[in-house]
C-alpha cells in the first residue's frame, strides 16, 4: 500500500540553529533544501532488522542475567511507536543508548572523568511487538557536563533511535526525565517553539512498581512511559 | 497525530551498534550479486574541517535494482546476499567507508528509469534533524535524466554523482556546509 510521508512540519521539530550551539552553525547546510519527489528507494527500508539486531535485549541495568545490578534507580521505560494516524508500527526496530548514573558512557569521545560501571551496559536493541509497544529496564541516567562548553550540563536523558518501515519515517532523538532542574536549561531541550512539542521529548512518570522478572528478588522500580510518532499516513482514497 | 521531535544523535552513539554494518556485499552468510565496490569519501563542515565521529546511513537497490521490502512488486526476486542497508561513522579526518554494489536500475512510477542511485543519511552533533541526499552512479553525469536528480539545480547536481577512481572504487564527499555545499533534500 502506498503511504504519504508529508515534509516535517517545522513547528512540531526543534530549530536547526541554536545560540550557544556552535555546531548547529557550522553544519546545517545553508541551500534550501530540496523538494524532490518520494520514489521506490524512499518508500523502501530495512525490513529484516529482527534478523541482523541482537533482539530481546530488555535490561540495561545487568550486563547478564545473573550479574549484579548496576548503580542507580532502577527504572522501567515504557512506551508505543505508531505513525500519524495511530496505526501500531509492529517490528519497528529501536536503539536505545544512554549515561550510567554517574553520567559517564561507554564510548571513547566521552572525556567526562566519571566511572563506568561494569554493571552497566549502557544500551540495547528491541523491536515492537504487533501492537507497537516496547518495554525495557535500565538506570536512571546522571547528569553531565558538555566539556567543550565550559557551561553546559545536559540533564538526564535517554537517546533512541528507530528504525521504522521506510527511509521516509527513520527516526532519532532524545528523551528527557520530567521535573529535572537542568531541563530549564538545556540547548536542545528548550530549542522547541512551544510547550507541547517540548512534552514530547520528556518522559511521563507513571509511579512505581515492584517488579519480577528485572533481578531474582523484587525491586521497587520507577516508571516512565513515551509513545512515539513517526512519520507516514495512509494515502486517502481520493489520492490513490 | 503530530510527528515526535528529531533530536541530535550526540556524540556517543554506541561503537557496538556501527561494527558489521559497513558491508552490504555480505549478508546471511551470502555474497551479493554485482560489482563489489568501496564508497568512501570525507564528511566536512564549514570552512572544509572534517566532521568526526559522524553517522552516515545507507539505503540502496541491488545489482538488479531490487529492494527486499514489501513495497516492492520484485522483492521476492531481491539478492538474498546484498543487505541494502548499511551505517558507517567518519574517523578523526572525517572519511568513512563502506562496502557496497553498484545499485541496479529500476522504472520509476512513470516508467521512466531511474539512475543508478543509493540513498545517504547523516547524523551529527550539531545537527538537530538529519540531513538526506543521494549519491548516483554514471559515467556521464550530464546525460543523466531521473525523477529526483532532475529537482537539482544544473549547477550543483555533478556534486550528487560519486567518482570513480580506481576499479571498484568509488569517492563521495559530503559538505555539510559551505563552498562546493552538497545538495540535501527536503526531509
Amino acid at each position: 500500500m502506498s503511504r504519504r510521508y508529508d515534509p516535517y512540519d517545522d513547528r512540531t521539530q526543534l530549530a536547526r540553529y541554536i545560540d550557544r550551539y556552535p555546531l548547529s552553525f557550522k553544519r546545517t547546510p545553508l541551500a534550501p533544501l530540496v523538494p524532490r519527489p518520494l520514489t521506490l528507494t524512499e518508500r523502501t527500508g530495512p525490513a529484516e532488522l529482527d534478523q541482523r539486531f541482537q533482539t530481546g535485549l530488555m535490561d540495561l541495568s545487568k550486563v547478564a542475567e545473573d550479574a549484579p545490578r548496576a548503580t542507580g534507580q532502577l527504572i522501567q521505560i515504557s512506551g508505543r511507536v505508531t505513525d500519524e494516524d495511530g496505526s501500531p508500527l509492529a517490528g519497528a526496530a529501536i536503539e536505545i543508548w544512554q549515561a550510567n548514573s554517574a553520567g559517564k558512557y561507554i564510548h571513547d569521545a566521552d572525556r567526562h572523568p566519571a566511572p563506568i560501571d561494569p554493571n552497566f551496559t549502557g544500551e540495547g536493541r528491541l523491536m515492537t511487538d504487533a501492537e507497537g509497544q516496547f518495554q525495557f529496564f535500565s538506570i536512571k541516567p546522571g547528569a553531565y557536563p558538555v566539556l567543550e562548553s565550559g557551561w553546559w550540563w545536559r540533564p538526564p536523558h535517554i537517546h533512541f533511535s528507530i528504525l521504522g518501515r521506510s527511509w521516509m519515517d527513520r527516526f532519532v532523538t532524545q528523551i528527557f526525565f520530567p521535573g529535572e532542574p537542568l531541563n530549564e536549561t538545556d540547548l536542545l531541550l528548550n530549542a522547541v517553539p512551544d510547550r507541547d512539542v517540548r512534552e514530547r521529548l520528556i518522559f511521563q512518570f507513571e509511579g512505581t512498581t515492584m517488579t519480577e522478572g528485572a533481578s531474582a528478588g523484587e525491586v521497587n522500580a520507577m516508571q516512565f512511559r513515551r509513545d512515539f510518532v513517526l512519520r507516514g499516513r495512509r494515502r486517502t482514497p481520493e489520492l490513490d | 497525530m503530530p510527528v515526535s521531535p528529531y533530536c541530535t544523535i550526540g556524540p556517543f552513539f554506541p561503537a557496538s551498534f556501527v561494527e558489521g554494518h559497513d558491508d552490504l556485499t555480505n549478508y546471511r552468510g551470502g555474497t551479493a550479486r554485482g560489482q563489489h565496490i568501496a564508497l568512501s569519501g570525507r564528511v566536512l563542515q564549514e570552512g572544509g574541517d572534517p566532521t568526526r565521529n559522524t553517522i552516515l546511513e545507507i539505503w540502496q537497490p541491488d545489482a538488479d535494482g531490487i529492494f527486499r521490502h514489501a513495497c516492492d512488486p520484485r522483492s521476492s526476486q531481491a539478492d538474498p546476499g546484498f543487505a541494502g542497508w548499511g551505517r558507517a561513522r567518519t574517523d578523526a579526518e572525517g572519511w568513512y567507508k563502506i562496502r557496497t554494489v553498484v545499485p541496479g536500475s529500476y522504472a520509476a512510477e512513470d516508467g521512466s528509469p531511474r539512475c543508478p542511485h543509493a540513498n545517504l543519511m547523516i547524523l551529527a552533533i550539531g545537527l538537530t534533524h538529519r540531513l538526506v541526499t543521494t549519491v548516483f552512479f554514471a559515467d556521464d553525469p550530464d546525460a543523466v535524466r531521473d525523477p529526483v536528480l532532475d529537482c537539482v539545480d544544473v549547477v550543483v547536481r555533478r556534486r550528487l554523482f560519486a567518482k570513480r577512481e580506481n576499479a571498484g572504487e568509488y569517492r563521495f564527499d559530503l559538505i555539510l556546509r559551505g563552498e562546493s555545499e552538497t545538495p540535501f533534500f527536503l526531509d
